[in-house]
C-alpha cells in the first residue's frame, strides 16, 4: 500500500482494543452472493460481543481437507448481530484456501480468532461520515455504518467494483438505512476517481463529512486524500497484508516496502486501521 | 496471568497494542450456591474458555523430558520465531516445556521489505528478515514478557558476523534465562554468501564463544537443514559443547507470482516451513540422534500429537511447533492434552512407556519397524 504523495500513515486513535479469544464458531449460513464472493456467517457469541468496528478475524481453514492450508484468513468483520451472537464475513474465492471455505457445510465448524486489530476511530462529534469502499473492502467499512447509523450520524457510501454481480455491501447499506449510497462501476464507467470525486463533491460539498474512512482501492485513498483537505474532515484508511499470526508475534504483515533500522507498522496489529494525514501536519484525532 | 504492558518491537504505536490480557481461564462467574435463587446469567462462553477451565476428569501423565541439564515439564515448545507473549490468554502455557523467544541480535534490526511471508502447498515460506529491538531493548521490553509465562525461557541468539553471536550472549549477561539456542541457520537473512550453519568449523567456533559467555547455563544449537553433512555440524556443535540440538530450521525456497512473473517475497527467498518439511526434518533428527550422544530437539511440521510421536520415536527428546500455531493458537497445548490421553489410553503413566514402538494404542497390530542405525547422510552415499 502506497500512500498518496505527500500524506503520511500514522497510527488511528480511540481506545485500545481489548484481549481476542478464539472459538470452533458454528457455521449459520455460507453461501454465495453476486458473481464471486460468499457470505458466510458465524456463530461465534464472544466476538460478536467484543467486536469493534473494522476490526477482523483470523479463520482457519478446516485442518480435515485434503488442501492442509496453514495459514488462517484475516477477514473483516462485515456484520455483527449481538443479540443472535453472530458475525458476518464476506470473501472472494481465490485460492485452494478460500475454495475449501466455500465448501463448509452449515453447521460445519471453524476455528476463528478475534476480534484483532485497532479499528476505526469514530469521533463523537462527528455528524457525518463518508465510508469509501471498493470490491471485498467494502466489508472493513460495514460495521462503522452500523455504529453510526445506531448513533444518528449521517452516513454517505460508496460502493465500487469492476462489475454489478461484483458489488458488495450495498443491500447492508440500505438495510441499515444510510442517508445516501453511490453505486458505480468499471462496466457502467462511473467507478474512476474523477467521476467518484465529482460526485462526491455534488452530494457533500455544501454539508461535507467531518471523516472519511475508506478500504480496498489506492486511488480511491487518493481521492478521499483529496476531499478530507477539501472539507478539512479527517481520514483513516484500513490495509490489507498478508498475515500469519494474526496478533504481532510473527512480524509477517510490515507496512513497509523498504528495509530499515527499526520496523515499520505491523498491519495487524499496528492497524488494520491507520490515519492518513498531511506530511509534517500534527492532528488531534486520526 | 499478566497483562500485555508493552510494544515489543519499535512501531508506529507508542504503547500495547491491546488491553489488559485476560484476567483467567473461565468467562463465567462462580456459580451460585445452591438453594439461593436462579443462577446469574452466564457470561457469553467460547471454546478458548471451555479449553481453558480446570478439568478435574482428565488424567495427566509424567510427560517431563530431560534435556542435558535441564528438565522440562513436556516435549513440547514453540520454533523460535512462532511464538510471542501476545498469545497469552489464547494458548494455556502451563505445561509447555519452555518458551523460546524470537532471535535476538546485538543490534536493532528493522526485518526485511514486505512481503514477508506466503502460503506454500502444505506450509508456508517466510522472509521476516527477524526484526529485533537489539539486547538492550530485547532485555528491557521483550523478556520480561517470557518470563510471565511462567516457563523456562529459551533465548535464540543470532549474528550477521560470527562474533556477533558471543556479542549478544555477552550482553545478555547475567539476566535471567534457561537456555540459549543459537541460530546458525536462518536462511532468510541475506548473508551475501555462505551460510555459518553450514561451515562446521564456524558454528564450532561460535557455540564455544557463546557457552563461555553464558554463565554455565546450557547452549542449545538450532542446526541449518540444507548442508552437505548435517551429522558434521551436529558433531561440530557437540564437539563445542553444545548440550542439545534443535534439528532443524525452515528450508531455503522461492515462490514467483503467476501474476506477475516475479517473487513473491520481498527478499525473494525464504524458509519453508509446514507440513510439507516433516519429512525432511524428520530423516535428519534420525540422523543426528544416531550421530551424537546429546539429545535432539525435532523441528519440522509438527502440528499434532502423532507427528510429536513421530520426531521422539526416532530419537528426538523434544519437539518445537512453529507454523502450526498460527492457525490454531492453542496447538501446543493440544499436543500435550493428547500425548496424556494416548498415555492413558496405552495405560502408561510416563512418556518413554509410550514413545516405545507398540507403546501407543493407537499404533497398528503390525510391529513397528524399528528405525535401523546404519545411516550416513555424506552426499558420496548418494542420499544426502
Amino acid at each position: 500500500m502506497s500512500v498518496p504523495n505527500g500524506w503520511t500513515l500514522a497510527p488511528v486513535g480511540g481506545p485500545r482494543p481489548g484481549s481476542p479469544t478464539w472459538d470452533r464458531a458454528e457455521v449459520v449460513e455460507n453461501a454465495p452472493v453476486g458473481d464471486r464472493h460468499y457470505r458466510m456467517r458465524l456463530a461465534a457469541p464472544t466476538i460478536t460481543a467484543s467486536a469493534r468496528p473494522g476490526q477482523f478475524v483470523m479463520v482457519s481453514v478446516p485442518e480435515e481437507t485434503s488442501v492442509r492450508a496453514v495459514l488462517p484468513r484475516p477477514m473483516a468483520i462485515h456484520r455483527r448481530h449481538p443479540t443472535d451472537g453472530q458475525v458476518e464475513i464476506v470473501y472472494g474465492v481465490r485460492g485452494v484456501g478460500t475454495q475449501a471455505l466455500s465448501q463448509v457445510p452449515v453447521g460445519g465448524a471453524l476455528q476463528v480468532v478475534g476480534p484483532l486489530g485497532r479499528g476505526f476511530d469514530l469521533a463523537p462529534e462527528t455528524r457525518r461520515l463518508l465510508l469509501v469502499g471498493r470490491g471485498i473492502g467494502v466489508c472493513s467499512l460495514m460495521t462503522c455504518a452500523e455504529d453510526a447509523v445506531a448513533a444518528g450520524v449521517e452516513v454517505t457510501a460508496v460502493v465500487s467494483a469492476r462489475t454489478r454481480d461484483a458489488l458488495v455491501g450495498a443491500s447492508d447499506y440500505r438495510e441499515l438505512g444510510i442517508s445516501r449510497l453511490i453505486e458505480v462501476t468499471d462496466e457502467e464507467g462511473d467507478s474512476d476517481p474523477h467521476t467518484v470525486g465529482a460526485l462526491l463533491r455534488d452530494a457533500l460539498d455544501e454539508a461535507p463529512a467531518q471523516q472519511v474512512l475508506t478500504c480496498g482501492s489506492e486511488r480511491l485513498t487518493a481521492l478521499c486524500a483529496r476531499l478530507a483537505d477539501r472539507w478539512a474532515a479527517t481520514l483513516q484508511v484500513s490495509l490489507e497484508a498478508h498475515m500469519a499470526c494474526g496478533l504481532g508475534y510473527c512480524h509477517g504483515c510490515a507496512t513497509a516496502a523498504t528495509t530499515a533500522a527499526s520496523e515499520s507498522a505491523l498491519i495487524c496489529a499496528d492497524g488494520p486501521v491507520f490515519a492518513v494525514r498531511r506530511e509534517g501536519r500534527v492532528s488531534a484525532r486520526g | 496471568m499478566s497483562g500485555r504492558t508493552g510494544s515489543t518491537s519499535p512501531t508506529l504505536t507508542a504503547g500495547p497494542r491491546h488491553g489488559a490480557g485476560h484476567v483467567g481461564g473461565h468467562l463465567t462467574g462462580p456459580a451460585p450456591a445452591a438453594g439461593v435463587g436462579p443462577p446469574a446469567r452466564p457470561t457469553p462462553e467460547d471454546a478458548r474458555a471451555r479449553f481453558f477451565a480446570p478439568d478435574p476428569a482428565r488424567v495427566t501423565a509424567d510427560l517431563s523430558v530431560r534435556l542435558g541439564s535441564l528438565l522440562l515439564d513436556s516435549p513440547v515448545m514453540p520454533a523460535s520465531g512462532c511464538f510471542g507473549p501476545e498469545l497469552e490468554g489464547l494458548l494455556p502455557m502451563d505445561r509447555l516445556g519452555a518458551v523460546v523467544t524470537k532471535t535476538v541480535f546485538s543490534a536493532q534490526r528493522g526485518g526485511n521489505a514486505a512481503h514477508r511471508l506466503s502460503e506454500t502447498g502444505m506450509g508456508m515460506i517466510n522472509s521476516v528478515g527477524i526484526p529485533s529491538p537489539g539486547v538492550p531493548g530485547f532485555l528491557r521490553d521483550v523478556l520480561p514478557r517470557y518470563h510471565a509465562t511462567g516457563r523456562p525461557v529459551v533465548v535464540s541468539v543470532g549474528g550477521l558476523r560470527p562474533e556477533e553471536y558471543a556479542e549478544v550472549a555477552e550482553e545478555l549477561g547475567d539476566a535471567e534465562y534457561a537456555a540459549l539456542e543459537i541460530n546458525v541457520s536462518c536462511p532468510n537473512l541475506e548473508h551475501g554468501g555462505t551460510e555459518i550453519g553450514a561451515d562446521p568449523e564456524a558454528v564450532a567456533r561460535i557455540t564455544r564463544e557463546v557457552r563461555h559467555r553464558a554463565g554455565g547455563r546450557p547452549v542449545w544449537v538450532k542446526l541449518a537443514p540444507m548442508v552437505a553433512s548435517v551429522t558434521e555440524v551436529a558433531r561440530a556443535a557437540h564437539r563445542a559443547g553444545a548440550e542439545a540440538l534443535v534439528v532443524a530450521n525452515s528450508y531455503p525456497g522461492m515462490v514467483v507470482d503467476p501474476g506477475t512473473g516475479r517473487p513473491v517475497l520481498g527478499n525473494t527467498v525464504g524458509g519453508v516451513s509446514g507440513p510439507a518439511v516433516k519429512p525432511l526434518s524428520l530423516r535428519l533428527a534420525w540422523l543426528v540422534a544416531q550421530a551424537v550422544p546429546v539429545p535432539v530437539i525435532g523441528c519440522g511440521g509438527v502440528s499434532t500429537a502423532q507427528d510429536a510421536l513421530d520426531y521422539l520415536r526416532v530419537g528426538a527428546a523434544a519437539v518445537q511447533v512453529g507454523t502450526a500455531t498460527f492457525a490454531r493458537p492453542q496447538a501446543m497445548a493440544e499436543i500435550v492434552r493428547e500425548l496424556d490421553d494416548r498415555c492413558a489410553g496405552a495405560g502408561v503413566a510416563k512418556l518413554p512407556e509410550l514413545v516405545r514402538p507398540g507403546g501407543d494404542h493407537e499404533d497398528a497390530t503390525t510391529p513397528t519397524r524399528h528405525p535401523g542405525r546404519s545411516a550416513d547422510d555424506r552426499p558420496s552415499r548418494g542420499n544426502g
